[in-house]
């Protein structure tokens, strides 16, 4: 298990951003799917140990972030990518890998294959040397999810990534999802429930700091047959489906 | 994948290479990363090199040289102002170098690092490097420099040894509050305003309140205050550092 | 683009162009040293090979054919490896003798007498008429007359059979060289 997470909350003043997460998973690609202001975003935070939970238990890779020399261990093995990615203008795609390659202690001598490795991965071997301002959005994002698997993490984490990609870029992504997802354990955060559909063995439902929905793409699915959900495809009506009978019974109650 | 046998032509308009005559056992793909590997890297230069060896890790290195506030425009650009500043002083008989140099270390400093200045602060904050280290790092480099700037300034302006060196503590103090007010606010504008206007203030009411513009710098009753400020706007930044807010 | 123009922006630093000529001519380039150098070795010479390229991109004159000035850094490259290596994996079944020709290269030599090896496995098996003609006409340098009483056949059938061996040796030895093909 390289994620184990235990009642976890996280509160920012009056608020639970994260409210009581229990969350175990190991190798294989996990979609964290849910509306916005559900928690994703903070509980992927805390999964890269940008932030300490307010209660409940972390570990991650069998560490706990919560010590500054596990947390360095942690950090060397993760990959990143978060929602709002800034760049460095006046960098090349490859000196901005190279630079968070660097920034997470890579041997030196590994990162100029490395770094040649995942650019080409991310299909961006014909912009190496080009400078980031010179990219559109989805080659920027992909620049982004390049620094992210530089260091062949073991938990990659992934916020939004196919933000601005063209449906061919988000096929070939999904490709690459499912190649990390063999070592490593991937999870992506989206409100793309195809993405979802398409990339992952298992799916995680938030809503309001909770999850309320943890299993397989099919079972999500199967939550919305014959419930007259809203939605194209049996994924979103499961969607759909689980997300307003978990509102309903939280009103009931 | 790229080169093999699945290539496609790709979307940046490449032809398919012909398939048919390479041999099944031999991994373009493999060849290819090894010439990009060495044609796409970067040779780190002498200063961070020595820099890299000295702290005993090369990504602090480099996030040393690429700090703004150290590219070589930026190092150039103080030493003009404070070399005006000397040669102004030479001329009259007030020690401009000695009372810009606190000015031109809190703009620098405000730029060191931060959120106010570093696009990708989010991702650098999950770095093995941590985020803290490379600012404690690039404050102290970009205050030395200056430092060392300054001194150099004053003296060769011939200003009295007092003077000279007497900036030294309003300077960090100036510079903790550029730096506190810069993360806090998360803008390195908001950081260098603040920064300057306090300095403004200071030498200004100083010299209102002590009859000479030099008061600023030269008076022991500031001392104290100075190094409260410092102290104070040190610990903001320590803890502003520290505590992430989230959106959902 | 055409070869000659992709190497003259690799000669400015457009490593994109290296990119293309790579994907243009590695294929065959691995080819023909897959026939006289093991699958790995292949991938590291090729690797060497389109590194001097980068590095010598200032260097070509485009008179000859691109493809021409590969696979003479190609060939370069694979002789320093030998070099490296020593004769032990060379597959040397050839007993024509080069070195008169490249005296002051023994890797060149040893490049040649693997080329050379390569070209005379084409011949077919050992015991085939091909072989035997190559042996008896060129390594041992005997006249058709000789052959033809060697082997107990008409001087034609030697004559026609010698056309076979170079045909078939010319087919590996002088690969055709693939020309820019782009726009």
């Amino acid at each position: 298990m390289n994620v184990e997470i235990g009642e976890v909350t996280k509160r920012f003043g009056r608020t639970f951003a994260v409210a009581g997460v229990s969350l175990e998973t190991g190798p294989g690609v996990l979609g964290l799917l849910g509306p916005n202001g559900a928690g994703k975003t903070t509980l992927l935070r805390m999964m890269a140990t940008l932030i300490p939970p307010s209660s409940g238990s972390v570990r991650l890779l069998g560490r706990d972030p919560a010590g500054y020399g596990p947390r360095r261990e942690i950090r060397r093995r993760l990959g990143y990518l978060p929602q709002n990615l800034g760049y460095y203008p006046g960098f090349t795609v490859a000196e901005f890998v190279e630079y968070f390659a660097l920034l997470k202690e890579m041997p030196p001598g590994r990162v100029p294959q490395a770094v040649a490795t995942a650019i080409e991965r991310v299909e961006l071997g014909g912009r190496a040397r080009a400078k980031l301002r010179t990219l559109s959005g989805g080659m920027l994002r992909r620049a982004g999810i390049a620094q992210a698997i530089v260091n062949e993490p073991e938990l990659l984490l992934l916020d939004e990534p196919t933000a601005g990609l063209d449906p061919e870029q988000r096929v070939a992504f999904r490709a690459l999802l499912r190649d990390l997802g063999q070592r490593a354990t991937v999870i992506v955060s989206t409100h793309l429930v195809e993405d979802v559909g398409a990339a992952c063995s298992q799916v995680a439902l938030m809503d309001a700091g909770q999850i309320v929905f943890h299993g397989t793409p099919d079972e999500l699915a199967a939550g919305g047959e014959g419930s007259g959900a809203a939605g194209d495809a049996p994924l979103e009506r499961g969607y759909s489906a689980v997300l307003a009978a978990h509102r309903s019974a939280g009103a009931a109650a | 994948m790229i080169f093999g046998h699945d290539m496609t032509g790709d979307r940046t308009g490449r032809p398919a290479p012909v398939r048919a005559d390479l041999p099944r056992d031999v991994d373009l793909d493999r060849v290819w990363l090894g010439v990009a590997a060495q044609v796409w890297r970067r040779r780190p230069g002498l200063a961070e090199r020595l820099a890299g060896r000295a702290l005993r890790s090369p990504g602090l290195a480099r996030a040393l040289v690429t700090t703004p506030s150290l590219l070589l425009g930026w190092i150039i650009a103080s030493a003009v102002v404070l070399a005006a500043g000397a040669f102004v002083t030479l001329g009259t008989s007030v020690p401009f170098a000695a009372l810009l140099a606190p000015a031109v270390a809190a703009a620098g400093i405000a730029y060191a690092y931060g959120p106010g200045v570093d696009p990708a602060w989010e991702l650098s904050q999950s770095m093995a490097v941590s985020d803290r280290m490379v600012l404690l790092v690039r404050v102290l480099v970009v205050f030395a420099l200056n430092a060392v700037l300054g001194v150099a300034a004053s003296a060769a302006s011939g200003t009295a040894s007092a003077v000279t060196f007497g900036w030294l503590i309003p300077m960090t103090a100036v510079s903790t509050l550029a730096l506190a007010v810069a993360i806090v606010a998360r803008s390195a504008n908001a950081g260098v305003a603040a920064g300057l206007t306090a300095w403004a203030i200071t030498v200004l009411s100083a010299r209102s309140a002590a009859g000479h513009v030099t008061a600023a710098v030269t008076s022991s009753a500031l001392l104290l205050p100075y190094l409260l400020v410092a102290t104070a706007c040190a610990a903001v930044a320590w803890f502003a550092t520290r505590l992430q807010k989230g959106t959902s | 683009m055409d070869d000659d123009e992709l190497i003259a922006a690799m000669a400015t630093g457009d490593d994109t162009a290296l990119r293309e000529l790579f994907a243009r001519h590695a294929p065959w380039l691995a080819a023909r040293l897959r026939r006289i150098l093991p699958a790995a070795d292949v991938e590291d010479v090729l690797q060497e090979s389109f590194l001097a390229a980068w590095r010598g991109a200032q260097g070509y004159r485009p008179q000859g054919s691109p493809g021409g000035w590969l696979w003479g850094i190609t060939r370069r490259q694979a002789a320093l490896w030998l070099r490296r290596r020593g004769p032990d994996g060379l597959p040397l079944a050839a007993l024509a003798d080069h070195s008169g020709r490249y005296a002051d290269d023994p890797a060149e030599a040893a490049l040649a007498r693997a080329e050379l090896a390569a070209a005379v496995r084409a011949l077919g098996p050992e015991d085939s008429a091909t072989q035997q003609v190559w042996q008896l006409m060129y390594v041992q340098d005997r006249t058709v007359a000789e052959v033809a009483g060697a082997m107990g056949v008409p001087e034609g059938t030697v004559k026609s059979r010698a056309h076979r061996v170079r045909q078939l040796m010319r087919a590996v030895l002088v690969q055709p060289v693939r020309e820019g093909g782009g726009r």
